[in-house]
């Protein structure tokens, strides 16, 4: 073969690949149109959201729902906006809604959303401020839609109360009385190391910052686009925090903790029966069930009970526990290609059938303002109604809605590691936190000038 | 035709050749190194435009104290890890190179850990790093548990981090092993006879004969460890991921904060700065080697 045949025959090739070869599925060999849905699920929870879209397949001949699973979730998406060709739908954490929407880099629910079947007024009243926030301009729209809730409350083992003479039908309220609890149900063996203790602020360690509502304060105050975790409240939920440090042993926890298995496995402190008090989301009673101790009949042999978090006197109220209000929601990004699809696809999922089947397969409290009896009895999670509680709660909170929170809380969660480890007084050591925070908040006041639309301008 | 004619014809086919690489360095290497340079004098959030800012990521570069403490990580990381690797790599190919039974086998199980991925890597070290379960402190608890000598909590514990992290990049030293080996097999024999009949001794002959002679390899190698070290992440990202409630900070290097400002800070502008400083660190660092090199290593004529 001549050289100028080698060449003719690798660009005809080439041409015949671009022409013929195989390519993504963007349309339909029926002719519905073809949405793109991101989720980051994988597993049961994957499952029980692929039901839901092969149930709005079905449910209509125009639109057909493809749904992929997808690692790393916010960053693609955030790549995929940047490059003009973002999916129709994508499931992301809603503390992520104010970074997308302060650069309107989604669009407004309540701009599709003509007949109001996913107004926030439907939504349990901690949920109802993960969907919303301002736009470029200053204006609060709806950007988002609860997908699934996740609410946090205490974990504690009945059996462990029994055993040392606590009363498991009347958990602990105050901060008082949970320290009392926490203090009877610490073991030590012979040589003086832990085989059990209380509580660990530390464990898991997800959400180290939230015990400063705990005590009346918090973290970031929105109204002045403030750092305030140098408040007095703060000190004095990080001064609980290293009490039970220095009661434990530093070096003690530590060996302790090393000894912690993964969350998602049997040896998870609260299932190997380590930590009698864990702070966890509803999702807790799915590893419980999966991965804890059975009977010869398979039932779980755990015997635990869910309470909402302990406070300080003043805040205790039964009917508005405090607790973290946060969640996955559904979005559509700007640029996507269906966007009035997408939206009907929303609409279908919020269903109240289909919120109440995702919620049961995730073992979480339901979205929605109202649940039927038939969910809250049925429910998998035996402390369902406390998460409920606080999803409904005038108390509860949420992750401070600001484009910075993923720096900050980055500082605060590397912050408890180095409290719990004493390296500093609490007081000295949030003075240094609170003045690295502001300047993150700081930094991002900086990139909204750069664009004219300062949030502190007209508080100067 | 004419001889013009014939040369630009030929030209031009030299180039469409050619141009499946062109094209690619184009597009995904010059191009998006021409944009991180302009990017690195801009605000950049990702989802809205770029704004120019002048040298204000560079400026910034100064006073971030948590990007300082990165940096001498990494500088640590790089002085512990580059002539650890290169002598464990040396020591480890040298036994190689004696005749032993099952030598085969021997290389392979040097060889085979740098064929895990990283993260993999960093899973597997995960469980082997057990303060409590872990192989590690298990096997010290067995061989000087009767003396009170017990292991760490390699990942609980912050001023363990490092020692961790260099441990599971020494696992993965195969690489160079191979060559070394294949520099050691070069040496000419008749250097090392000479040197023993000279009187040399095994240790005198190492030093004096074969590490002249590999030297250029030990350059490259070196030269090569250090761009690594630089640029380490995937193992500190994991380990640190998986250890959630630790200092995230213990395991923070200069990638991780040029990550971390790109992809979840939104600050792409400040990390393509910290990513042509981290070239141009390399590049500084690069050329004192090799003035170094003059001096240190002998090239065959």
């Amino acid at each position: 073969m001549t050289r100028r045949a080698a060449l003719a025959a690798m660009v005809l090739g080439g041409v015949g690949f671009a022409t013929f070869g195989p390519r993504g599925a963007k349309e339909d060999p029926r002719g519905r149109v073809v949405l793109d849905y991101w989720e980051k699920w994988t597993g049961h929870e994957a499952a029980a959201m692929k039901k839901i879209v092969d149930a709005f397949n079905q449910s209509q001949d125009r639109i057909v729902v493809r749904y992929l699973t997808t690692a790393g979730i916010d960053q693609k998406t955030l790549i995929t906006i940047a490059a003009g060709d973002p999916p129709d739908v994508v499931g992301l954490w809603a503390y992520l809604v104010p970074v997308f929407a302060e650069s309107d880099s989604l669009i407004p629910l309540d701009e599709l959303d003509t007949k109001g079947e996913v107004r926030v007024e439907r939504y349990a009243t901690g949920f109802r401020e993960l969907m919303t926030h301002r736009d470029s301009k200053g204006q609060t729209r709806q950007w988002a839609t609860m997908n699934t809730g996740g609410t946090l409350a205490v974990y504690y083992n009945k059996a462990h109360f029994r055993e040392v003479g606590l009363d498991p039908e009347k958990p602990p309220r105050t901060i008082e009385e949970f320290d009392a609890a926490h203090r009877k149900l610490v073991k030590r063996d012979a040589d003086g190391s832990l085989t059990r203790a209380g509580f660990m602020h530390i464990e898991p360690g997800w959400w180290s910052w939230i015990w400063v509502f705990q005590f009346g304060g918090g973290v970031y105050d929105s109204i002045n686009d403030r750092s305030i975790i140098g408040a007095p409240e703060a000190v004095a939920a990080y001064e609980w925090m290293q009490s039970y440090s220095k009661e434990l042993g530093v070096d003690a926890t530590k060996k302790f903790r090393a000894g912690f298995g993964n969350y998602d496995s049997p040896l998870n402190a609260f299932l190997s029966g380590r930590l009698s008090m864990v702070i966890q989301g509803p999702w807790l009673a799915n590893v419980i069930n999966a991965h804890g101790p059975k009977d010869a009949n398979g039932k779980p042999l755990i015997d635990y009970g869910v309470m909402p978090a302990p406070v300080i006197p003043s805040l205790v109220d039964p009917r508005n526990p405090v607790g973290l209000v946060e969640g996955d929601v559904l979005v559509i990004p700007k640029g996507c290609k269906h966007p009035k699809e997408a939206m009907e696809f929303i609409a279908f999922t919020q269903r109240q059938e289909h919120v109440e089947a995702l919620s049961l397969a995730h073992y979480k409290s339901s979205t929605l303002a109202v649940s039927s009896e038939k969910f809250l009895r049925e429910h998998p999670n035996t402390g369902v109604r406390v998460f409920d509680a606080v999803a409904q709660s005038t108390q509860g909170f949420r992750y401070p809605r600001t484009q910075a929170w993923t720096q900050f809380k980055d500082e605060l969660d590397g912050m408890a590691q180095r409290m719990w480890s004493l390296e500093q007084p609490a007081k000295e050591m949030l003075t240094t936190v609170q003045a690295r925070t502001q300047s993150y908040l700081d930094r991002a006041e900086q990139q909204r000038n750069l664009r004219g639309r300062s949030i502190r301008g007209d508080r100067a | 035709m004419s001889t013009s004619g014939a040369q630009l014809k030929k030209d031009l086919l030299g180039w469409l050749w050619v141009s499946p690489w062109v094209i690619g360095f184009l597009a995904f290497l010059a191009a998006p190194m021409a944009m991180s340079l302009y990017y690195s004098f801009t605000d950049y959030p990702l989802l809205e435009g770029p704004v120019w800012i002048g040298l204000g990521n560079w400026q910034r570069m100064l006073t971030d104290e948590i990007f300082h403490a990165a940096i001498l990580r990494t500088a640590w990381y790089a002085i512990l890890f580059i002539p650890i690797a290169t002598a464990m790599a040396l020591v480890i190919a040298a036994l190689l190179n004696e005749k032993v039974k099952a030598g085969g086998f021997f290389q392979a199980a040097v060889f085979i850990p740098t064929l895990v991925p990283m993260a993999g890597s960093a899973m597997i070290w995960l469980w082997m790093l057990n303060g409590e379960y872990g192989l590690i402190n298990q096997s010290i608890h067995a061989a000087f548990g009767w003396a009170g000598i017990e292991g760490p909590n390699w990942l609980q514990n912050s001023k363990w981090a490092m020692p961790s992290i260099l441990m599971i990049s020494l696992w993965s030293i195969g690489q160079m092993v191979v060559v070394y080996l294949a520099a050691l097999k070069e040496v000419p024999d008749e250097l090392l006879e000479a040197g023993a009949l000279d009187g040399m001794g095994p240790v005198r002959r190492f030093f004096n004969i074969t590490l002249p002679m590999i030297s250029p390899v030990i350059l490259f190698n070196v030269i090569t460890l250090m761009i690594g070290s630089l640029q380490v992440f995937a193992i500190p990202y994991v380990l640190s991921a998986a250890t959630p409630g630790n200092d995230p900070r213990a395991m923070y290097f200069f990638t991780s904060s040029m990550y971390d400002n790109a992809f979840r800070y939104n600050q792409m502008g400040y990390a393509s700065a910290q990513a042509w400083l981290q070239l141009l660190i390399t590049l500084a660092l690069t050329a004192v080697m090799f003035a170094a090199s003059k001096k240190l290593v002998h090239y065959r004529a």
